[in-house]
């Protein structure tokens, strides 16, 4: 026997849908951020970002992707605020107005890590690029990022001043992943990477890993750029704002110089010295 | 393997401590892939039907598209839904990115065509007369529907497991999409990736237990419909 008829429940499944889409849909309130591996590895990300909702009652979206990648949505007017270390990246987009108010929130410093008893002696160097020369000379492997992202910069830039083409050799591999996951594959390997020291605190107990030389060059910086408005009229320029000023607040600072002191012992970022 | 042990007893630390973020989750999946699985299953259906039933012109070359849409790359489908959610894109205007809305969207994109290829396939198994003898025995269209529904029902339980299995499981598209963002968007598969990325290996394998028996028991509740022998 047939069933009277009985149509086939489409209606209830559309009203579902669409509430279910529409009650995820965004609103004025959020702002996106664009953030690097290394603030959400060592959580310093979450914490900032916690405490600027509770202040501000504005909802944060994080996207966290290496530096090239956050700049080049920073530039497509895809986010609202960037938080990078790429002082030289940064640079140009401030200078192409894509991004505006460029303010050094936090700084480490690049540390190269390697395995134990430091195979290609790199901790006495007197600089990055006599380290990285003397691992290019050990031919030890050595894990770089290979995706543009702040740590990956600086690391190309001290492998151009140390005159050395790393790439196309066996002991050079290219992760293509964020901090924290390089930094697990160099420990599988037993080879050296360069990382902050803020990712490399946080992740040592997990690691098979030493640091061996801390950059006495070039401190590894932490900005935070506003998306220009008015290229980009879409974005949330207010909440942006908000947390650029919080960041740089006196409730911002102390979350930063206190990040890390009660769980590792010391603090993992410092406040940036003075302009 | 000690590892995969450790793992598995956190696994279950998690679940009997009613642990809130692996709850949420948890729950974020389901809601998501369920919902994903739900729009699938709508276009599916319509466009397996219209196929299998009106046997439009071009519709070898249809089903070709769709029996190659199940294996579409999920982070192109990822880059494509997310480059349509950008500001700058064509549907930016509904502000869905890095909500769970995109991810259903993205979701949907991938368990669509698996849906239709396979209820298609099932559709077109079933005698071609028998929806014109029923016709002819005064059914309405809905009802003569049903009936090759009901007729068609282990393949088309198949698609809606099929369809399921890949969205609950999918990850990069999700990621894309979607962000990863804790409280909104962070799912059981993307929660995974981001404990492997951070080296904790133990509450990965953890997820990624919860993970199995979830989709274990929804699937196993599904092939227990599929089984049931029909009223008759």
């Amino acid at each position: 026997m047939l069933s009277p008829t009985r149509r086939p429940p489409l209606i209830p499944f559309a009203i579902a849908f669409l509430a279910l889409v529409g009650g995820c849909g965004g609103n004025g309130d959020s702002v996106v951020v664009g953030a690097t591996t290394s603030l959400q590895d060592s959580g310093i990300l979450e914490e900032l970002i916690a405490a600027f909702e509770d202040n501000s009652g504005y909802e944060v979206r994080p996207v966290v992707a290496g530096t090239g990648q956050v700049l080049e949505l920073a530039g497509r007017g895809e986010l609202d605020i960037t938080l990078t270390h790429s002082p030289a990246d940064e640079a140009l987009l401030i200078e192409a107005a894509e991004t505006i108010e460029r303010r050094t929130v936090m700084q480490n410093s690049f540390v190269l890590v390697g395995p134990k008893g430091d195979p290609a002696g790199v901790s006495s160097a007197g600089s990055l690029a006599e380290a990285l020369a003397a691992v290019a000379a050990a031919e030890a492997t050595f894990i770089s990022r290979g995706d543009e992202s702040g740590t990956h910069v600086r690391e190309l830039s001290a492998w151009e001043a140390a005159g050395i083409v790393p790439g196309g050799n066996s002991w050079y591999q290219e992760s293509g992943v964020g901090q924290g996951q390089n930094l697990v594959i160099a420990s599988d390997k037993a080879a050296y990477a360069l990382t902050d020291t803020a990712t490399f605190i946080v992740l040592r107990d997990r690691l098979d890993l030493v640091a061996y030389f801390t950059d006495p060059d070039r401190p590894n910086v932490y900005s935070a750029m506003l998306v220009n408005p008015d290229k980009h009229p879409e974005v949330a320029d207010e909440a942006a704002r908000a947390l650029l000023e919080f960041l740089v607040s006196a409730e911002g600072r102390r979350i930063i110089a206190e990040f890390g002191r009660e769980e590792y012992g010391l603090p993992l970022f410092e406040l940036p010295s003075p302009d | 393997m000690d590892l995969i042990w450790d793992g598995i007893t956190e696994a279950f630390r998690l679940i009997f401590t009613g642990d809130g973020y692996v709850f949420d989750i948890t729950l974020l999946s389901l809601l998501v892939s369920g919902g994903a699985t739900l729009v699938a299953l709508v276009i599916g259906l319509t466009v397996a039907s219209v196929l299998a039933f009106r046997a439009p012109p071009g519709r070898t070359m249809a089903l070709s598209v769709f029996n190659a849409g199940m294996a579409l790359p999920p982070v192109a489908v990822g880059l494509l839904v997310a480059i349509m959610l950008w500001r700058s894109g064509p549907l930016g205007q509904l502000h869905l990115l890095y909500t769970p809305g995109a991810i259903v969207a993205a979701q949907a994109v991938i368990a669509t065509p698996v849906i239709t290829a396979i209820s298609a396939a099932g559709l077109q198994g079933v005698p071609p007369r028998l929806r014109l003898q029923v016709l002819a025995l005064g059914a309405s269209r809905w009802q003569a529907m049903l009936l090759l529904f009901r007729e068609a029902r282990l393949s088309l339980l198949a698609a809606l497991i099929a369809g399921f299995g890949a969205a609950i499981s999918e990850v990069g598209a999700t990621m894309m999409v979607g962000g990863n963002i804790k409280g909104s968007t962070r799912t059981l598969t993307s929660a995974i990736v981001l404990e492997v990325q951070q080296g904790d290996f133990e509450t990965a394998i953890a997820l990624s237990f919860i993970l199995l028996t979830v989709v274990f028991v929804v699937i196993g509740a599904f092939t227990a419909v599929q089984q049931r022998r029909p009223a008759s």
